[in-house]
Formats: structure tokens, C-alpha cells, sequence
């Protein structure tokens, strides 16, 4: 949650300037939608509860979870006006995001 | 000359540093993006429970030591070994448009990357919940 609280201030920013974040996870939308409240951000939360997206785009960390079930890795991208990819960013340690300004710093290249 | 019990006090206060500004500013990008620095800070208070061991082999510097050296241990377990992901075979690549995709938004809208073709960036976020 750190993560999203974090990248939250820089990346309402972000939207300020005419960009659509949407989050990706495998949680339910009900809760993602709650925390995105709680949160206050701009995020379109999006679930994708069986992977699907996930695993197509190859970002799944096979029982990476708690119970061993598999989770998404950590993954940022930046897609410019025409959809293609500006910027990745891919967790190597799930600790670890990337930082608000760096995503926000590859926003503003575009 | 250094005392013991100084250098004790030094090394709890080394490892309980690192613990409070790890769990309370998880919201800086620069704690959280550096796990490394606890357990960094867990080596330096175990060398210095070391010294005081040598110093005085006192039962409290003893104890310290073996405190600090469980944390020590369990931080580079957890930070080396648990929290690394294996290296994703992504399929995404810099400069070519990702497969598009409908996911249904909390409200039951749905939402796909075709929509803001041409109109908007994106910024894509894949993460797990509640970490």
C-alpha cells in the first residue's frame, strides 16, 4: 500500500497533465476500489483476477504469494500517446517499486 | 577508554533505528527502494556488539550480540533470498504497442489500452494488493 501512497502524490501530478493511470491487479475491484478512495487516487483500478493480462504480458511471479499462489511482479510502464512502451520498470525484489520521480520524470519525456 | 556497555547501547540503538525508519517511511521512495540499508545497519550494529563483547565479556553484551545477530541473519534472509523475484520473461518492449486488453473497472465499466490510442499516455501499473 506504501507504494501506491507514494506514487500517489507524484502521480496525481501526472494527471494533472492529461495522463490515464491504470492499475492492474488481481485483487477484487471492490477493494482496490476502496483503497483507491482511502488513498484518494487517481487510479482506474482494473482487476485482473485470473491473470489473464498478466500472464500474456509476462508478468506473472509463479507462487510468489503468500500461500503460493501466483502474483503479479511489480511492473510500471509508460505507453506514449500511441501505445507503445516508453518506459519499463520490473521488480527483482518485491520490496522494491520504482521511484514516483522516475515515473514521472519518463511521463514527462513523452 | 570506550566502555562496554556503551558500545551496547550504541548497537541497539543502530538496529532499532533501522527497524522504525524502515516500517514508518516505507513511504519514501528512498527507504523503500534501499532494503539493503537495514540490513546494512544490522552488520554495522553487530560489529559493534562484537567489540563490546571483546571489550568486556559482559552477559548483557553477549545477549546483544545474539539479538543483533538474529536480525542480522533474518534481514539478509528476507531481503536476498525471500523478496527476489525471479527475472520476468516479459513480452513488453520498448518502443512496440503491448497486446491490448478489456478488464472491467470497479464500477463494472469496461477499460482497455484501444481507448486511449492516440489520445492519452498510459501509465500501467501491475502490483500485487496490499504490498
Amino acid at each position: 500500500m506504501g507504494e501506491l501512497q507514494g506514487l500517489g502524490a507524484a502521480l496525481s501530478e501526472a494527471e494533472k497533465a492529461g495522463v490515464e493511470i491504470i492499475a492492474v491487479s488481481p485483487d477484487p475491484n471492490v477493494r482496490s476500489h476502496e483503497m483507491a478512495q482511502r488513498l484518494r487516487l487517481a487510479y482506474r483500478f482494473v482487476a485482473d483476477s485470473d491473470l489473464a493480462v498478466t500472464r500474456r504480458y509476462g508478468l506473472v511471479h509463479a507462487r510468489g504469494g503468500e500461500h503460493g499462489e501466483d502474483v503479479p511482479t511489480p511492473t510500471t510502464v509508460v505507453l506514449d500517446r500511441d501505445g507503445a512502451v516508453r518506459w519499463l520498470w520490473i521488480a527483482d525484489n518485491f520490496q522494491v517499486r520504482p521511484d514516483p520521480d522516475d515515473v514521472l520524470q519518463a511521463v514527462r519525456a513523452l | 577508554m570506550i566502555r562496554s556497555g556503551w558500545l551496547v547501547a550504541l548497537s541497539l540503538l543502530v538496529s532499532a533505528a533501522a527497524i522504525v525508519i524502515y516500517t514508518q517511511f516505507l513511504h519514501v521512495a528512498a527507504v523503500r527502494n534501499n532494503p539493503e540499508g537495514y540490513v546494512a545497519a544490522f552488520a554495522i550494529a553487530a560489529t559493534i556488539a562484537s567489540i563490546a563483547v571483546a571489550l568486556g565479556r559482559r552477559w548483557y553484551a553477549w545477549t546483544t550480540l545474539v539479538v543483533v545477530l538474529v536480525l542480522l541473519l533474518g534481514s539478509a534472509t528476507f531481503n536476498f533470498v525471500l523478496a527476489r523475484i525471479p527475472e520476468a520473461h516479459t513480452t513488453l518492449r520498448v518502443g512496440e504497442q503491448p497486446p491490448d486488453f478489456t478488464l472491467t473497472d470497479a464500477d463494472g465499466r469496461p477499460v482497455s489500452l484501444a481507448e486511449y490510442r492516440g489520445k492519452k499516455p498510459v501509465v500501467l501499473v501491475f502490483y500485487r494488493g496490499y504490498w
